[in-house]
């Protein structure tokens, strides 16, 4: 026996359907947005820091120095020496050989857009997130450190020894590449990065370079500010001032 | 038949202690979970089949995307599966002998690498 269907029933049915999946597809759009760190991250925004080296004393830097330390847990590396100790931040001392004028600096990864970490490495170990933010995936280094080699800033350090008791949100281990990484830990939860929050004044500036009422973009309009070796058209994330 | 019957029930019930005393590595707080009658995982089938995929999914997704969910992060294992060291605020490394990791993974043969960077106990402060 064929069964036929009128005109009325054939709406009727449809319009239950779509009221039901409406409702499901509603439950499922409010629970999405509900953690923010369900949802990947996008490139609608771009982290930086912008370093004030007028502003910025020694001490400041010093801070930064220990501040990393202590939140990522390096720099206690028995048994390492000279080259291999890891050094994920650093403080510079550049000289105007012309004026004599010395700056300090705070060196640290200046996570590129374009950058030569990433391009060099053999395994996509080296990657950039659409954040900008450039981290190794230790879970894929092979330990051949070419992005060391490719890096302009000696940004990144090798791990030399079998290591314990790292940090919960840090794995750390013998024979990958690490680096600074923005603290993504605590970005990803809305948070300032360990070596910014160290400084009390407003000598480092972290946030959205995208974000037009960023603090960080508003100061980057309106003083002058340089990229470490902008010749090489890296478009560093990583800002300086005052040198 | 009786002495078949006396020896099927006695190889079921030596079954179910080894079973027994094999979760005595199960860890303090998935411990006070299965007390309390909860369940944290949907299948222990499932889990117990499918976690290394589960784990290679959700690292890449944490590391290269962000995605910070408490499912399946190696943190969480750690955190629920690791065992109190008798009379110390200290745990045993969760996958040191006869502990949680250990006791399947050296039952089988593997042997992963994932504690030679990630930390092997929860973290000071943790429950």
């Amino acid at each position: 026996m064929e069964k036929t269907i009128n005109r009325r029933d054939f709406i009727k049915t449809t319009t239950a359907t779509t009221a039901g999946v409406a409702t499901l597809a509603t439950g499922i759009t409010l629970t999405t947005f509900v953690n923010a760190n369900e949802n990947p991250v996008t490139n609608e925004k771009r982290w930086g820091m912008l370093i004030d080296t007028n502003r910025l004393t020694e001490t400041d830097i010093d801070g930064m120095v220990s501040a990393c330390q202590n939140e990522h847990g390096w720099g206690s590396d028995k048994l390492s020496t000279g080259d291999q100790k890891a050094s994920w931040i650093k403080k510079l001392k550049v000289k105007d050989t012309a004026t004599g004028r010395i700056s300090n600096l705070a060196l640290m990864c200046q996570h590129c857009e374009e950058p030569p970490c990433v391009d060099v490495c053999p395994t996509n170990a080296s990657m950039k997130r659409e954040d900008g933010i450039v981290l190794v995936d230790k879970h894929l280094c092979i330990g051949c450190r070419y992005c060391m080699m490719a890096c302009p800033y000696e940004a990144r350090s090798f791990v030399h020894e079998e290591l314990t008791d790292q940090k919960e949100h840090m794995p750390r281990g013998k024979g990958t590449v690490e680096s600074c990484t923005m603290c993504v830990h605590k970005v990803d939860k809305g948070e300032q990065p360990a070596c910014v929050a160290s400084v009390n004044s407003d000598a480092v500036i972290f946030g959205d370079l995208y974000d037009s009422s960023s603090k960080i973009n508003q100061t980057l309009k309106k003083v002058q500010s340089t990229q470490i070796r902008a010749d090489l058209n890296l478009n560093t994330a990583v800002r300086y001032s005052g040198i | 038949m009786n002495r078949w019957i006396i020896l099927f029930f006695s190889l079921i019930m030596t079954g179910a202690f080894a079973h027994g005393q094999k979760t005595h590595s199960l860890g303090d707080e998935a411990h006070s979970i299965r007390d309390s009658g909860k369940t944290y995982h949907e299948s222990i089938s499932v889990i117990r089949k499918m976690h290394p995929e589960f784990l290679n999914h959700k690292r890449d997704k944490t590391l290269r995307e962000g995605v910070r969910t408490e499912e399946y992060s190696l943190k969480g294992c750690v955190t629920c599966h690791a065992t109190k060291k008798d009379n110390s605020n200290d745990y045993h490394s969760v996958n040191s002998e006869g502990q949680f990791c250990s006791t399947c993974h050296k039952k089988v043969a593997t042997s992963m690498d994932c504690f030679s960077c990630h930390r092997t106990t929860p973290a000071q402060g943790a429950k």
